[in-house]
């Protein structure tokens, strides 16, 4: 306890030296508490950001592993890979849901497409030229080619990631089409072939399978495809002119009907950390997945747009440290003065019989006690001014923010998308946040961070009373005072 | 002298032997200095008397670790310092005294031989505890903390011991009046007070945890002689009313004069 108190009445008595210290502490603790601020919230919206891409893993192939054994020179070698190409074993719907029974895996989606041919309307095609694409614009569907028209079942918002990535746009859509569209015969066709067929919203529409079955849809919607995402086209149609969007039950219900039907399937896969594709892998490999496919995922693409805000986060920690490191040089110094000035005191106090520990304690105390009032000014004003310093560094990423979940919202057609929606299908629209500005950048964990950067600060800084009291004779310093 | 052993220290009149140190003067039981050859007899008597023996040196030796080989700053010394008694550690400049003194006092450790307090070697205590409860050290230059008062001083050394009591000023203040300051003093800052004023409180101080002993470094050296007498007399009460030991490194006469006991530390022969 008298520890306490002596250092209290050292406070008061070297009032100027200790406002000096204060004043020095409350700069490092104001300059930690906004780069914390700013560190802490360029990670929140990279975590943010992050979110917005779900952790997604897909199938692909395992072009290393076939590639092994292809050797472009020889024609061996390109019927070897061929052949080995042919033989892969694809997966089923069943081996998907299969997959999906995993414990990495939080969620999944996935397309399901089949060709069928036009009945009560027409494939938009130039007719003169033979060689045109026929619409299937992203190779999903190669086996689909014979085909007038690729029917491609979403099994949720979630798998509709060419409306989420902006390649298509919502045109025109009917009121209630989000209520309906994953839950009966409903699709969503181009714009260019609604033209093509004199087609509008809730008109009905009759696909036919190779073996002259006939299938009834009503268009709930009409959507375009993106002229940049098209410019490479050769065709004055866009790719996905004769791609027609529905649900995967209206795609299951008519494969079942029909077993010459072939549906192929695209799952997506989204799981809680990058860090376990590698079992998930190896897991799927357990379930019977061909060891030429490989699990990809969207890791470089989530990466990719943070970039900037990941520069900021780590000037802030390079300005964090470069301010304690300064700031803890300066403390130090002081306190080497501090000890010298005070040698007499501490001679004193070693020969009437306090212990070397005791007076570390108290000049530890000392310096202590100012550097939590100094921290708890220094983090007030901290926490006034990074908002507006936090914004103003950040205020493009919080645009593009916000632009990116117009951008989504628009895609989608404009409309809102939530609320009874919903429960559907177990999981919403991946969701980019807002930020109109960053709200309470200064929070527990800035505080907390900034408690024990000071104490710290203090205990470094104080390694110079701690060295002196050890090394200082009592009798030498009184002998020097006498 | 030739045969005498180099850094040896001996007192002022047995240069004939090798003991190291003597009492050159005693008292009677009424505290009356005898020099009568008819009261020797009775003195005998109360130098033999059994008295307990507070602090032992045997044999101390220090040396400083900057020093040469056998370059000793004190040597083979061997004093024993009673209970109730004063004592006198006289010398000229450089033989050591103020050496002894921190070696009684704790602040330093014996290069070889040891001190015995209270039947414990020094070695085996934890000196800090010792020099906070068994003994008071009084210093030439006071060593009070000039920012603090009178009373704060005081209280510290309390603090430090960690007595507990419920009232450590009132207790401070009593410490004072009975070493002759005015309880006024109290809240006055130490630099506002007199060389002598000051040399009060640190007795006062020194006394503030009842220690056994009361070690003093030329306590009265910055003082004038009325000062010196008043501070002395203070000493004598200590002793022999309070059942202290206290020792006085001292090259003052007036000093010599008035305690029970003389130790002599004699240069070093080079």
């Amino acid at each position: 306890m008298f520890i306490l108190k002596n250092a209290w009445i050292s406070i008061k008595r070297n009032k100027g030296r200790n406002i000096l210290i204060g004043i020095i502490i409350l700069i490092i603790a104001c300059a930690c508490t906004i780069t914390l601020a700013i560190k802490n919230t360029a990670v929140d919206l990279i975590n943010s950001y992050k979110s917005a891409y779900d952790k997604e893993v897909t199938i692909g192939f395992n072009r290393e592993n076939m590639m092994k054994s292809f050797d472009p020179s020889q024609e061996e070698g390109r019927e070897s890979a061929r052949e080995k190409f042919d033989n892969i074993a694809s997966y089923t719907i069943s081996d998907v849901l299969k997959f999906a029974d995993s414990d990495y895996i939080e969620s999944y989606y996935y397309t399901y497409s089949v060709g069928l041919n036009g009945n009560s309307i027409e494939k938009a095609e130039i007719e003169s030229n033979g060689d045109m694409p026929n619409g299937f614009g992203h190779g999903k569907e190669n086996n689909m080619s014979s085909t007038d028209f690729t029917l491609t079942g979403y099994s949720s918002e979630d798998a509709m990631s060419e409306f989420i990535s902006g390649t298509y746009t919502m045109n025109e859509i009917t009121d209630n089409a989000w209520n309906i569209a994953f839950n009966g015969n409903y699709v969503f066709i181009n714009e260019e072939l609604a033209s093509y067929n004199n087609l509008k919203l809730n008109d009905k529409i009759k696909l036919e399978d190779e073996d002259g079955n006939v299938y009834e849809f009503e268009i709930i919607g009409i959507f375009k495809e993106n002229e940049e995402d098209n410019q490479e086209s050769m065709s004055m149609f866009s790719n996905s002119v004769n791609t027609i969007i529905t649900n995967t039950d209206a795609v299951v219900n008519l494969t079942n009907g029909n077993e010459n039907l072939k549906a192929s399937i695209h799952p997506t896969f989204i799981i809680d950390s990058y860090d376990n594709v590698e079992n998930l892998q190896d897991e799927f490999y357990e379930k019977g997945l061909d060891e030429n496919f490989i699990l990809q995922t969207n890791e470089e693409l989530a990466e990719s747009g943070v970039s900037s805000v990941k520069n900021i986060s780590s000037f802030s920690t390079t300005f964090l440290i470069i301010t304690l490191i300064i700031g803890g040089i300066v403390l130090f110094v002081i306190n080497m003065i501090n000890i010298r000035e005070r040698k007499y005191e501490i001679g004193v106090l070693r020969t009437i019989g306090i212990s070397k520990l005791k007076l570390t304690m108290q000049f530890v105390v000392e310096l202590a006690i100012v550097s939590v009032v100094a921290l708890m000014l220094g983090a007030g004003i901290g926490a006034v001014s990074s908002k507006g310093v936090s914004n103003s560094l950040l205020a493009s990423e919080i645009n593009s923010s916000n632009e990116k979940t117009e951008e989504v919202n628009k895609n989608f057609g404009g409309m809102n998308r939530g609320g009874e929606r919903g429960n559907m299908h177990g999981k919403g629209m991946p969701v980019v946040q807002a930020y109109d500005s960053i709200d309470a950048v200064v929070d527990i964990k800035v505080l907390l961070e900034l408690l024990g950067i000071g104490l710290s600060l203090v205990l470094v800084s104080s390694i110079a009373s701690m060295v002196s009291i050890q090394r200082f004779s009592p009798l030498t310093i009184l002998k020097e005072r006498s | 002298m030739a045969n005498k052993k180099k850094n040896d220290y001996v007192s002022k009149d047995n240069l004939g032997n090798n003991v190291s140190q003597k009492e050159v003067k005693v008292k009677n039981k009424e505290n009356k200095y005898v020099s009568d050859k008819n009261e020797k007899k009775e003195v005998k008597e109360k130098i033999t008397s059994p008295k307990e023996i507070i602090l032992s040196i045997k044999n101390a030796s220090y040396r400083y670790s900057d020093a040469e080989e056998g370059d000793y700053a004190l040597k083979n010394v061997s004093f024993d310092f009673e209970s109730g008694k004063l004592y006198a550690i006289r010398g000229r400049s450089g033989t050591g005294k103020t050496t002894l003194l921190s070696l009684i006092s704790g602040l330093e450790k014996c290069t070889e031989g040891e001190i015995i307090f209270d039947g414990k070697s020094l070695k085996d205590m934890n000196l800090d505890k010792y020099r906070n409860s068994d003994i008071g050290i009084v210093f030439q230059s006071y060593n009070l903390l000039p920012f603090m008062t009178a009373s704060e001083n005081i209280v510290l050394s309390m603090d430090v011991n960690g007595l507990k009591i419920k009232n450590k000023k009132a207790k401070a203040i009593e410490l004072m009046e009975k070493v002759g300051l005015k309880a006024s003093y109290a809240n006055r800052k130490v630099l506002r007070l007199s060389g002598g004023e000051q040399q009060r409180v640190a007795i006062a101080r020194s006394l503030s945890y009842n220690p056994k002993m009361i070690i003093a470094d030329e306590p009265t050296g910055n003082l004038d002689k009325q000062t010196e007498t008043e501070i002395l007399e203070i000493f004598k009460k200590l002793a022999h009313e309070e059942n202290k030991c206290v020792i006085i490194v001292t090259h003052s006469q007036n000093v010599c004069d008035t305690v029970d006991t003389i130790y002599d530390l004699k240069k070093r022969e080079k």
